[in-house]
């Protein structure tokens, strides 16, 4: 049987006083200790100001932003390298130039087997009256291939970086057309941009499709004279731009979409891919590539050159279509 | 001769149409306000090319080329004064001290 201790007993053992401590009940420091309410911070100007010379003294001694004596010879040696680094490039340039050949020789190294074989046997080797088309998209369809896909890459970069994701909002009502309130279009007016102008519209309503038209006559006739896959796109994709710009997004998303875009550049590109990877096993293993080449001159012949023009234009106009948009607003 | 007078009435349109380029620069640079450049550059894009490709036009004669030019010179006419058209709209739309540049009309 234990015997009970006394309170006042009990408070002198050392089990009080380390419970005590563990629950924290006591405050060791309470009126024992000098103890003064903290005063309002309050800064007068000769702290500040104090304060501000120190810390531009430190910035100065981590940054030389007051330069010490080494720091400025640094900085002359840097600029003396500068100079004579850029007059030993220029002499070497110079230089070069000097021994490249005059200008109009007919024995340069620029006229050489390669250039000849292009001009003298391209048409009948490709089909193609301009030299230029035959030889980016036969000779060089690799090289092209590679282009467009450039282009594409481009694009899905721009829309990793630019892209703005609209959240969807539930549309509670059937009559509810626009998704978004009045102060949500006032902030993010891009929405609704441009506001109708009728006198772009009616100049759109003329232009637009002369352009597009103008466009795909440059296509179709990149083989038979200047013109081809890259400018007509270009052309088809600043007609579509003005397009946008005169009557607003929600026209052109009737016809160009996000899946529009998508479907659009993997199809030519592939189709791209394929055609090419056929007339390369053919001619790689020497066999007969069935593709006709046609008469040179009539708008259906040199084999694929046509429709890889095709192929490069749409994927061309696709992605003139696709920056602008991605700028402009961020999404389709 | 008619090759002479084609020529010389050709020439004389292009050098009224290099004189209007020179006017359009020079106003271009001389005036200050948006709307007055804006006025400037449309005068050239609009009536100095037009006179410059009729010039060329008649030097050329009557060939598939001048039509192109002419083709040239009404899609100028048609784009350069809606593309005008847009940017005094839009000065008019943002900026907020218009009156002290011009007199506005109250609606």
């Amino acid at each position: 049987m234990s015997r009970k201790k006394t309170e006042q007993e009990y408070r002198k053992t050392f089990a009080f006083r380390f419970f005590r401590w563990l629950n924290a009940e006591e405050d060791r420091y309470l009126d024992k200790v000098e103890m003064h309410p903290q005063e309002p911070y309050v800064e007068t100007e000769e702290d500040i100001r104090r304060r501000q010379r120190e810390k531009n003294a430190l910035l100065n001694k981590l940054y030389g932003r007051k330069k010490s004596k080494s720091v400025r010879y640094l900085e002359l040696f840097y600029k003396g390298a500068c100079i004579v680094f850029c007059g030993i490039l220029i002499y070497l340039l110079l230089l070069t130039v000097s021994y490249l050949p005059p200008i109009g020789v007919a024995d340069r190294p620029v006229n050489n087997e390669v250039s000849r074989r292009y001009i003298e046997e391209g048409l009948d080797e490709t089909g193609a009256v301009n030299i230029v088309s035959g030889m980016i998209l036969d000779y060089r369809a690799f090289d092209t291939l590679g282009e467009s896909h450039v282009l594409f890459v481009a694009t899905v970069t721009v829309l990793i970086l630019l892209r703005a994701d609209h959240k969807k909002k539930e549309r509670s009502s059937a009559g509810e057309e626009m998704a978004y309130s009045l102060e949500e279009a006032e902030i993010n007016d891009r929405n609704y941009e441009p506001k109708n102008d009728a006198i772009l519209q009616m100049a759109a309503c003329i232009l637009v499709p002369i352009i597009i038209i103008f466009g795909i006559y440059v296509i179709l006739n990149g083989h038979l004279g200047p013109g081809g896959g890259f400018s007509g796109g270009a052309i088809i994709g600043a007609g579509l731009i003005l397009y946008l710009n005169a009557f607003g997004f929600q026209k052109t998303q009737r016809f160009f979409t996000e899946k529009t875009y998508k479907w659009v550049s993997f199809g030519s590109l592939s189709f791209y891919c394929i055609a090419k990877s056929y007339s390369f096993y053919t001619g790689a293993n020497h066999l007969e590539n069935i593709i006709p080449k046609g008469t040179p001159g009539a708008i259906l012949s040199s084999g694929l050159i046509l429709p890889l023009n095709i192929a490069v234009g749409l994927v061309v106009a696709c992605t003139m279509y696709a920056f602008y948009v991605m700028f402009r607003k961020g999404g389709f | 001769m008619a090759e002479w007078v084609c020529f010389i009435v050709g020439t004389l349109f292009l050098l009224t149409g290099l004189v209007i380029f020179a006017i359009e620069l020079y106003g271009a640079y001389r005036y200050d306000y948006v709307l007055n450049r804006m006025h400037m550059a449309a005068f050239g894009d609009t009536f100095g090319i037009g006179v410059s490709l009729l010039g060329l036009m008649i030097i050329n004669g009557f060939h598939f080329s001048t039509l192109k030019m002419a083709l040239i010179i009404i899609f100028l006419w048609c784009a350069s004064p809606v593309s005008s058209h847009l940017i005094a709209r839009l000065e008019a739309a943002t900026n907020e001290n218009l009156e002290t540049h011009m007199e506005v009309e109250k609606k």
